[in-house]
Order: structure tokens, then sequence, then C-alpha cells
């Protein structure tokens, strides 16, 4: 999963991406709210973490910005206004969450992954994919009731698919999705991932999960 | 309305007492002249008393219709003639009394007035009387005379309602009216103090309005709204205090609060624990920062500051203003030029003044590029010493210019961050700058610097000597 954190508080966004990248999140970072908007319009974020109170441009006015140019991506508001007015107005503009400072960093995960599942199909912390159990919740994989110990690089490709499951993901949207836009995007890293969950979860099964589509990219089928 | 009233009966019973005393002096007076006229009509010898009287005379006093009354008594009391008009009764008589007198009585139920007049008997004891007076003669006649005086009892009576009810309705009148009068002047008043009594927490902007009130009260409005408007001032004051104060505590709160609960998701390394320690440091830093210099700010603004304001030197502030930023001049190797001329004086607070120019400088030495320089220089512009403290630094962009003298505002945050700023600093400045009489003006363009001007008033006098 990729988040988008547009805030120009140089420490506190040290440590969110910190705490995010350690979840298996990758983390892209606008300071200011000039190159807050054209990440919001341009890369493929799954939900954005906006502050209000940002030079160049305000948190407020991305927001209706981007939801007039028909993004769509999740949007969680990350302010020191805490008035009601405030809230109403950030939810009004298009935000789907708000969180006020200071917050409390396993709040602020709990959030963005419920706005994670409101965008998919999935609504509650536990996917089940016949006898795949993930809990994106403890990031805690079962497969047949045995525990399968996954690198965050590997739950992320993972929880990434069994969210989009059934539907065809290019090598380019999981990577797109799985590394923030500093990672120099090379295909072939995710086949290696590919290759790896298969040892996981599809070995020793009859019932393969992780299927390849030839030239298209690969499906998580359940 | 005690006084007037005090002042109006005792002007009523004085008015009342002088008519009663002429009423009763003509009466007596009248009453004495018709007792002079009966005592010529009378011959008193040894043993009888010859009276004189015409018809004429007694018509007045015999008709059953008279109001006039007389009746003559020796001296030991007996009665030797009384008019007709008396009837049965007898005028009363006080034995001892040898003078004439005047006294009021009651005749058949009505009231009368009357006198006594002695005529001593003349005949042969003459020589004996000298010098003993009328006291000492045994013989002698008594002329009493009476009037009836109803009418008049009745007219004073009348006198004596009017009086009063006259003093009752003017009382009444001027109780009213001044009743009236007071109420008149005392809207205006209940006005003023109904709006204070609306005015509150919640709406401390409001105010008497002045159109409505007579100019006699308009200080007492005005003061009032004074009053108000500095309390406002200073409640605004707190208010935005504690909103500035809980809005940029926030941030280095989220860090702190973050930094620890990230690093105790798992184990980490010593280094690790290093970073995460001087992060939460550096946010405590920022938040006693923050705090120190809002109370300053905010102690800056109330009313109650006392500027020690004298005439100062600006080139011996601004010198020690460089010495105690020196070392963090020479940490980035910014070079700082002084050029004051001399025998320029300004008004001000030393203290103050030294934060001000404390602030400025360290501003231009923390946004300058490494080796760049600072230029100070002081001149003198109509009445004002103008200080312009030019950098050659990073610079503000146009659009935040107007808004670098408000609290909290930092160009770009993410830069200037690392420089321990949390804007304030010009603000602080632009309070000092304020009180003094002063302004500051800045000019910026990105990548060439910034020039801040501040202007302080001079001392004309002073500066000559």
């Amino acid at each position: 999963m990729r988040v988008l954190i547009v805030e120009d508080e140089k420490a506190l966004v040290d440590i969110i991406k910190k705490g995010l990248e350690e979840e298996g999140y990758a983390v892209d970072v606008a300071y200011n709210g000039e190159d807050g908007l054209f990440m919001a319009e341009n890369e493929p974020s799954d939900v954005i973490v906006l502050d209000i109170m940002l030079p160049v441009i305000d948190g407020m006015t991305i927001l209706k910005k981007i939801r007039r140019a028909g993004v769509k991506t999740p949007v969680l508001m990350l302010t020191a206004k805490d008035t009601v007015m405030d809230k109403v107005s950030g939810l009004d503009s298009g935000a789907d969450d708000y969180l006020i400072k200071p917050f409390h960093f396993e709040e602020f995960l709990a959030r963005l992954r419920a706005l994670i599942r409101r965008d998919s199909e999935v609504n509650t912390s536990v996917i089940e994919i016949g006898d795949l159990t993930i809990n994106i919740a403890t990031h805690e994989v079962r497969w047949g009731g045995k525990n399968v110990l996954l690198s965050a690089r590997e739950y992320s490709l993972l929880e990434y698919m069994a969210v989009n499951r059934n539907k065809v993901l290019s090598r380019t949207m999981l990577s797109e999705h799985l590394y923030d836009h500093d990672f120099d995007l090379d295909s072939n890293v995710i086949d290696v991932f590919i290759n790896r969950l298969r040892n996981k979860i599809d070995r020793g099964f009859d019932k393969k999960l992780i299927h390849t589509l030839r030239g298209a990219g690969y499906m998580l089928k359940g | 309305m005690v006084v007037l009233f005090i002042v109006l009966s005792l002007l009523g019973a004085f008015l009342y007492l002088s008519l009663d005393e002429i009423v009763y002096n003509s009466i007596d007076s009248g009453l004495l002249s018709r007792a002079k006229a009966l005592a010529t009509l009378v011959n008193e010898n040894d043993n009888e008393t010859e009276f004189n009287f015409s018809d004429e005379v007694m018509w007045e006093y015999n008709s059953p219709k008279a109001s006039v009354f007389f009746q003559i008594r020796r001296f030991d009391g007996t009665i030797t003639e009384k008019s007709e008009s008396l009837r049965g009764s007898d005028l009363p008589f006080q034995t001892g009394e040898k003078q004439m007198n005047f006294e009021t009585i009651l005749l058949n139920g009505v009231p009368a007035r009357m006198v006594n007049f002695y005529i001593p008997y003349n005949g042969g004891t003459k020589g004996k009387e000298t010098g003993k007076g009328i006291k000492s003669n045994r013989r002698g006649l008594i002329i009493q005379c009476a009037e009836d005086i109803d009418e008049q009892t009745e007219l004073m009576q009348n006198y004596l309602i009017v009086l009063s009810l006259s003093i009752l309705f003017v009382m009444i009148i001027s109780a009213s009216g001044v009743f009236l009068i007071a109420k008149k002047a005392l809207t205006p008043i209940k006005e003023i103090s109904e709006t204070i009594d609306r005015i509150s927490e919640s709406n401390l902007s409001e105010r008497v309005t002045m159109e409505e009130i007579p100019d006699e009260l308009k200080p007492l409005a005005s003061s009032f709204n004074r009053t108000f408007d500095s309390l406002e001032r200073s409640f605004n004051r707190q208010r935005q205090f504690a909103a500035d104060a809980s809005h940029e505590l926030r941030t280095p709160l989220s860090v702190i609060l973050s930094q620890s609960e990230v690093m105790l998701r798992k184990e980490r390394t010593a280094e690790e624990y290093k970073n995460a320690l001087k992060a939460v440091g550096e946010a405590a830093d920022m938040m006693s920062q923050i705090v120190r210099k809002l109370l300053t700010i905010t102690r800056l603004g109330a009313d109650k500051v006392e500027l020690k304001i004298e005439n100062i030197d600006p080139g011996e502030i601004i010198s020690e203003s460089v010495k105690l930023l020196t070392p963090l001049a020479e940490q980035k190797a910014v070079g700082i030029n002084v050029s004051v001329p001399d025998r320029l004086v300004v008004r001000g607070d030393r203290a103050a003044l030294l934060e001000l120019f404390v602030n400025i400088i360290d501003n231009a030495i923390k946004y300058n590029l490494p080796q760049g320089r600072i230029d100070i220089s002081v001149k003198k512009e109509k009445g004002f010493i103008i200080t312009e403290i030019k950098d050659a630094g990073i610079g503000i962009p146009e659009s935040d210019l107007g808004r670098v003298l408000d609290r909290f505002y930092r160009v770009d945050k993410s830069r200037s961050r690392d420089l321990l700023g949390v804007g304030l600093g010009l603000s602080i400045c632009d309070e000092i700058v304020k009180l003094h009489g002063g302004r500051i003006d800045m000019k910026s363009r990105p990548g060439t610097g910034t020039l801040v001007s501040v202007h302080l008033k001079g001392a004309e006098d002073a500066a000559q000597a």
C-alpha cells in the first residue's frame, strides 16, 4: 500500500514515514501544498494523509482541487485545528476521515487501514481467501491454520493482492503501490517477491492462489 | 423634596400668621375706637354713673342682627350697662386685670374679639392716683366692646385651607416634575447600565451607542466604552494566546507521541533509540521555546507593560546585539558590517530595543547563506531614526511578505524548522516597535535577501547635545 503524506513539519514526517515503512507501506512525502497537489494528482497513492496548514497551497484547497479533478483516493486530514467547524468543512471538502494532532500512532494506523478497506471490497480487518486468512491489523497470515512468516515487503504484496483479489494486477501497478516514487522501478523485483510468496503460500497445496497471466501480470484468485 | 416641603411650610405659616395679625389688628383698632367713643359718653360721679347714649349710637348695638356688642362694668365686676345685642349673655370678665387688653372669646357659640377698656374714676381722688396707676384706684368703669369675628375666622380658615392645598399642589407638581425629569435624565444611564449588563465574555464587542446619549453623559459612556475596549483587547489577547499555544504545541506533541509509540513497537538498535530521543528532545525544546516566546509576546501586548523610555544611542544597542550574536554568526561564517553615525539618539526602552535588534539580527543570520553578509546602517529621517538590517539570505516571497509579522508565520516550515525558528521572533519585534510608536518595513526578494527597516522615534533636541 502506498501512502502520500503532505505535511510541512519535517520532524513529524520523519517519524510517521519510519513507522509506516516498518508496517510495510510505501511512503511518498510532500513538504508543501504545491508538491502535494502535484503528487496527489499524479502518483498512484492508496491513501493520502493531508495537513491543512501548508505553505504555498493549503490542504483544504488541495482537497477540493483533487476531488474536482476526479481523484478518488481516500484522504485522511491531519491537522492542529480542532473546532467542529474545521472538521465539518474538512469532511465537506471531500476528506474521508479527520485526525487531530496530537494523535496516537496506533490510531493513525487503524484509521489508514479503515480507509484502505473502505476503498476495497473488504469490510473487516481479516481477509479470508479459501484457507488463507490475512489480518491486516496485526499482519498475521495463516494458511490452513498454520502461521506463515512473511517479510514486510512480502506481506505488503500479499495484502495488496488480497485487497484487490480477482483483479489482474500488472507488474507496474504492483510496484507502484508497493514502492514510493523514489524507487527505481524494475518489474523484476516484483517477480522475485511473487516467487517468494508462492514458496511460502502455494507450495505443497493443490489449489494455487497466485496466478500468472502471461503478458498481463498476476492475480490472487479465490 | 423634604427641604422644599419645609421651606414651603415655613413660608405658608409666615403668610398665615401675618394675615392673622393684620386681620386682628384691624379688628382690635376698630374695637378700641368703639370703646373710646363709648367712653366719651360716660360721666361718672362719686356715686352715680351717667350714660349719654343717643339712639343713633345705640341702634348699632341694639339691632337684632348686630355683630357688635358692648358692656360696661364697674371695677369690681358689676355690670352697669350692656347692649341689647348681647341678649342674655355677658361678656366675660376677669378680676385683677386692670389694663386695656384684647382677647378672643366665645359668645353664644360664635367666636368674638373683645377689648377691655378701663376708665378710672377721676373725681376727687385724682391727686392720689398719681404714680400709683389704675390699680390703686378702686373705682372706675370697664368698657368692654366685642365684635363677632365668625367671618374673619372663617376667612382665615379658608385661607389656611387654600394655603395648605397650594403647598400640597406645589409639592405634587414638583415631585412629579422631578420624577419625570429624573426619569428622562436617567433613561440613558439605564440604557448604559443595561448594555453593560449585557456585555459578557461571549459578546465583549458590544458597546454603548453614543448617538442616543445626551451630551452630558457622553464622557461617561465613552469612558465605559474605553474600559471595555481595553478589557476586550486583553481578553482577546488571552484567547489568542490560548489558541496559538494549543495550535502550535500540537505538532511537537505529535512528534513526541509518534516517536515514542513507533519506537516501542519493536526492539531497536541503540542508534535508533538515540535518534528517537534526540527527536523527542528537539520537539520538547521547540515546545519550551514556543511557550516562552508566547508569554513574552502576550506580556508585551498587555497594556500594563511599562517601558522605561530614555535617550539611547542606537549604535550602542546595535553593537551590543551584534556582540550577543557573534557566536551564532561565526558558526555560519556570516560577516556583520555595522555603520552607525555618531550623535544619533532614539527614544526607547533599553531592554526592549535590545530584544528587538537581537531578534532581527538573529533572523538575518539564520536565514542567511553560509558565508553571507549582513549590513546594518542607521540614518535619520523626518524625526525618525531608521535602522536598516540587510541580509543576503534566502529572502521571502512577495506573497508572504505581508504575513511575516504574524504570530507563528513561517515562510517555509520544512526549511526553517532546522533553524529552530518558531515563527514568533518577528511578531515580538512588531509588538516592541508598535509600543514605541514606530513601525517595521520589510523588502525582500527570494534569492537576493531581505531588508528590514526599523523606524523608531528620535530625540530632536538631545541629538544636538
